[in-house]
């Protein structure tokens, strides 16, 4: 549009947005958690058939959910209120990749609600392995952003 | 990065077909009845088919169906969740009405959501008492008890009952009880002792314990069912569990007599071998035609293949670690009865009121299915038996539970003989005793 505004403007704008709004950012960090920590306890279960680390992975995976679908009302509503500044093509990664991420971890509670082994072994064991890759791929492409200079990572306000 | 995204995606869309992919259901159910039923595939699932039969109990009008040949009346109404019925020899019937002790634990979120969906399909003697027996009195022989009194009160979750001589032992889901009974008593306020104690909590999963004695009276058989689906549990919560036990009655000592019985009821003993017989609820999320539930005599020290196998050497994807020695010794039941139909009840026609074609057969009461699109159950069907074995398909005995709309009425669970040999029959969420006789009408016009 005006190509005299300030740099920092989309700075701050886009602070708001995705990756810096605190909450959001609060919020997000538990499903990375959650699907990372079900994958080490879905792993546990295939190796020692104890169910308690069946029901951990259980549980991860809702909690996980519930605040990944948190995090994207934060998210969308962030959006909404900024919606205003122009969104950086390259935030859109780090939306489809988290999006997918809640998809995946969903299928897999679902396939984690059946009983006993084969709520882990195999496919819910391979789901988890599949939603911590995309979690990282995510996570990359979102970095690699900031470092190119594309999304900024922080900055002072003008 | 992007294409290393939609392989991943790919990948997970290829899993997620897999998971979903379904047959369609048009299996034909009447292939599982009798000795060899037919087993389709196993198939797991993102959300196992369900369906539930809304409770909405019965108007004054209204009756189950009978079959040709039979006449059914309500024998007592207004009860709290009767579960089981008993008859002593004076003819006075005990109804023990009784309430799951809810003690499962929320172990996962899909405890939360089972226990939501069960909520839905029993009325569980929700807001009354239950949880004692009824004494039901028909003094003049006409069909309909003049008397009812609350015999014995304060029980904890009773299913089972048996009487040897002037000592009654009601089944209570964590002891057997005993109390001293004088013939004509209408009620028991002696303190009980225990026989011998049963697996009740800290998880009660299946908690129906059912009681028969043997001919002579000198041993008592308990049915003790599985703490769980499939082992989710693990096993350490299974000890003593999905098994018949052996109670010596002089001194409660007790031995496993077989196992391998997900959650074995109607505890009966056959008129003509004296062997002992139960049905069993099998295993559910398999498919809506497996596992079928089933009737079967029970050997000492058998093993009939939960959690490991069904149907004898049928393994169960979901047990690990596997048994391959119990499952090689796994014994396949004797007579299916369909799948998921939930057989609580069994009794074998001993008197001489009914029908000759129902002499020495075995009525089987099923309480009916959730675990499969379409309902299956909700009836009292007859077994013809000769020789002490099933000889015949399963017929219609008692129908009409469900309505049209898929409603359930009632839903029957235990059955026994009163002592003029008519046939009567527990139904839990109706809160009634329906009585079965011959239709005199009929035979007239024979």
């Amino acid at each position: 549009m005006n190509t005299e505004i300030p740099a920092t403007y989309y700075r701050t704008q886009y602070r708001e947005f995705i990756p810096g709004h605190p909450v959001l950012r609060i919020l997000a960090s538990f499903p990375i958690a959650c699907f990372a920590g079900a994958l080490a306890t879905d792993t546990a279960y295939a190796a020692t058939t104890n169910v308690i680390w069946a029901d951990f992975s259980d549980w991860l995976l809702a909690a996980g959910i519930v605040m990944g679908v948190l995090a994207a009302i934060v998210g969308l509503a962030a959006l909404i209120a900024s919606r205003r500044a122009p969104v950086q093509p390259r935030a859109w990664p780090t939306v489809i990749g988290s999006v997918l991420v809640l998809v995946l971890a969903a299928f897999n509670n679902l396939v984690h609600s059946r009983d006993a082994w084969t709520s882990v072994v195999p496919q819910g064991l391979l789901l988890s392995v599949i939603t911590v890759i995309v979690m990282l791929v995510t996570a990359w492409l979102g970095s690699a952003s900031v470092y190119r200079g594309e999304m900024p990572y922080a900055g002072p306000r003008p | 990065m992007r294409t290393v995204i939609m392989k991943n995606r790919l990948l997970a869309g290829a899993a997620i077909l897999a998971l979903t992919a379904a047959a369609p259901d048009n299996f034909d159910t009447n292939t599982q009845i009798g000795p060899n039923p037919v087993l389709p595939p196993l198939q797991q699932y993102l959300f196992p088919p369900m369906h539930l039969a809304p409770v909405v109990g019965w108007k004054s009008s209204e009756t189950p169906n009978a079959a040709p040949g039979l006449k059914i009346q309500a024998y007592a109404t207004g009860l709290q969740h009767p579960r089981s019925v008993y008859t002593l020899p004076n003819g006075d019937v005990l109804v023990v009405e009784s309430k799951s002790p809810n003690l499962d634990p929320v172990t996962r979120p899909k405890t939360i959501v089972m226990k939501w969906i069960e909520s839905k399909v029993t009325s569980d003697g929700a807001g009354a008492g239950s949880n004692r027996i009824t004494l039901l009195r028909d003094s003049h022989g006409t069909g309909k008890p003049d008397t009812q009194t609350v015999f014995i009160d304060h029980l904890n979750s009773p299913f089972g009952v048996a009487l040897v001589g002037n000592d009654l032992y009601v089944a209570d889901t964590d002891a057997i009880l005993h109390f001293p009974y004088t013939e004509g008593q209408t009620s028991i306020t002696a303190q009980p002792t225990i026989l011998t104690p049963l697996p009740g909590g800290p998880i009660d999963h299946h908690w129906t314990k059912s009681l028969v004695a043997n001919p002579d009276g000198s041993k008592l058989y308990v049915g003790v069912g599985s703490n769980s689906n499939i082992a989710e549990n693990g096993m350490i919560a299974e000890v003593g569990r999905a098994a018949i036990w052996e109670v010596d009655r002089a001194s409660g000592a007790h031995r496993i007599f077989a196992s391998g019985l997900r959650n074995p009821n109607g505890l009966a003993v056959e008129p003509q071998t004296h062997a002992l017989w139960t049905v069993v609820n099998e295993r559910d999320e398999l498919g809506p035609d497996l596992v079928p539930d089933y009737m079967t005599s029970v050997k000492d020290g058998g093993f009939y293949g939960w959690p490991y196998s069904y149907f004898g050497q049928h393994i169960d994807p979901r047990v690990k670690p596997q048994r391959p020695d119990l499952v090689a010794a796994a014994i396949v039941p004797d007579y299916a009865l369909r799948s998921h139909v939930a057989p609580l009840g069994l009794v074998f026609d001993t008197g001489n009121l009914l029908p000759s074609q129902y002499s020495g057969g075995a009525f089987v009461g099923e309480h009916g299915s959730w675990d499969r699109p379409t309902l299956n159950g909700y009836k009292v069907v007859f077994v013809p038996f000769s020789n002490g074995k099933p000889n015949g398909k399963a017929q219609d005995a008692i129908t009409g539970f469900l309505d049209d709309k898929g409603n359930a009425h009632g839903r029957p669970v235990a059955v026994t003989l009163d002592k003029a040999g008519a046939l009567l029959i527990a139904d839990d969420v109706g809160n009634t005793v329906w009585r079965v006789t011959p239709d005199n009408q009929s035979q007239a016009n024979k």
